[in-house]
């Protein structure tokens, strides 16, 4: 199956971004999508495995809520973190890789994608969406 | 229109392989044969045949029954609705990645 992927560099160390995406205090300050706040009361992490990790985001705009649940599968701090959404079944897998200059690229692996919602596209628009499909299997999106 | 996640993973699987993608793309400029597709590949028929298939499970493409030729036809949307999901989680990611960044120059 295909693996999305999703890379990131950041001028941290491996353990301060390991601390950063697993401590409610650190989530509620860049968790939820733009738009979105995830407050503090409304994260849930029990870092082991089989430990939740759970996350409610509000909409600032009419205040409507999402609940991610999911559940951790690997625990290894500073190195990897793994969990699975409880409704969808779908793994994220964060690897944190030490660049030995300061820097830690973060690297997120998700597999088993879950359904989607369906979004008519003009036949136009097809040949730009399969390059764009094309270039993030193969190379996964560096931003 | 909603996909099932079992067949969102067949239209994964059928895209993650280039020459279907090619496939794809030829057939995004009109309905074209398995001969027709073909000529392009240096690949015979039976094996163009077989790309065709997985394409038809993921329902990315459609075959008529005309005669001998069934030629082919894309469907558009299923690929459009893979791609949505795709771009929009990389939004969230590449966003989330955004905010982290901040956060880390507060600390």
């Amino acid at each position: 199956m295909t693996e999305l992927t999703f890379r990131r560099i950041h001028r941290a160390t491996p353990d301060l971004l390991f601390t950063c995406m697993t401590t409610p205090e650190h989530l509620s300050h860049f968790w939820g999508p733009d738009g979105t706040t995830t407050p503090l009361e409304n994260i849930t992490v029990d870092l082991r495995p089989g430990g939740a990790f759970e996350t409610t985001m509000v909409n600032q705009s009419d205040g409507s809520a999402y609940t991610m649940r999911a559940v951790y599968l690997e625990v290894e701090r500073p190195v990897r973190l793994v969990w699975q959404d409880v409704d969808s079944d779908m793994l994220t897998r964060i690897t944190f890789v030490d660049l030995h200059d300061g820097r830690t690229e973060v690297v997120t692996h998700q597999s088993r994608v879950p359904a989607t919602v369906a979004s008519p596209q003009a036949q136009a628009g097809f040949v730009t969406s399969l390059a764009r499909f094309a270039a993030y299997i193969t190379d996964g999106a560096r931003a | 229109m909603a996909v099932l996640e079992d067949d969102l993973t067949l239209v994964f699987t059928a895209l993650a392989d280039p020459t279907r993608r090619a496939i794809l793309e030829r057939l995004s400029h009109g309905d074209a044969t398995v001969h027709q597709l073909a000529a392009p590949f240096a690949m015979s028929q039976q094996a163009v045949s077989k790309h065709l298939l997985v394409l038809e499970r993921a329902q990315l493409i459609s075959r008529a029954r005309v005669g001998q030729s069934r030629p082919c036809s894309l469907d558009a949307g299923r690929l459009a609705e893979a791609v949505s999901w795709i771009e929009t989680n990389r939004q969230v990611w590449a966003e989330r990645h955004d905010r982290l960044a901040a956060h880390l120059e507060t600390l």
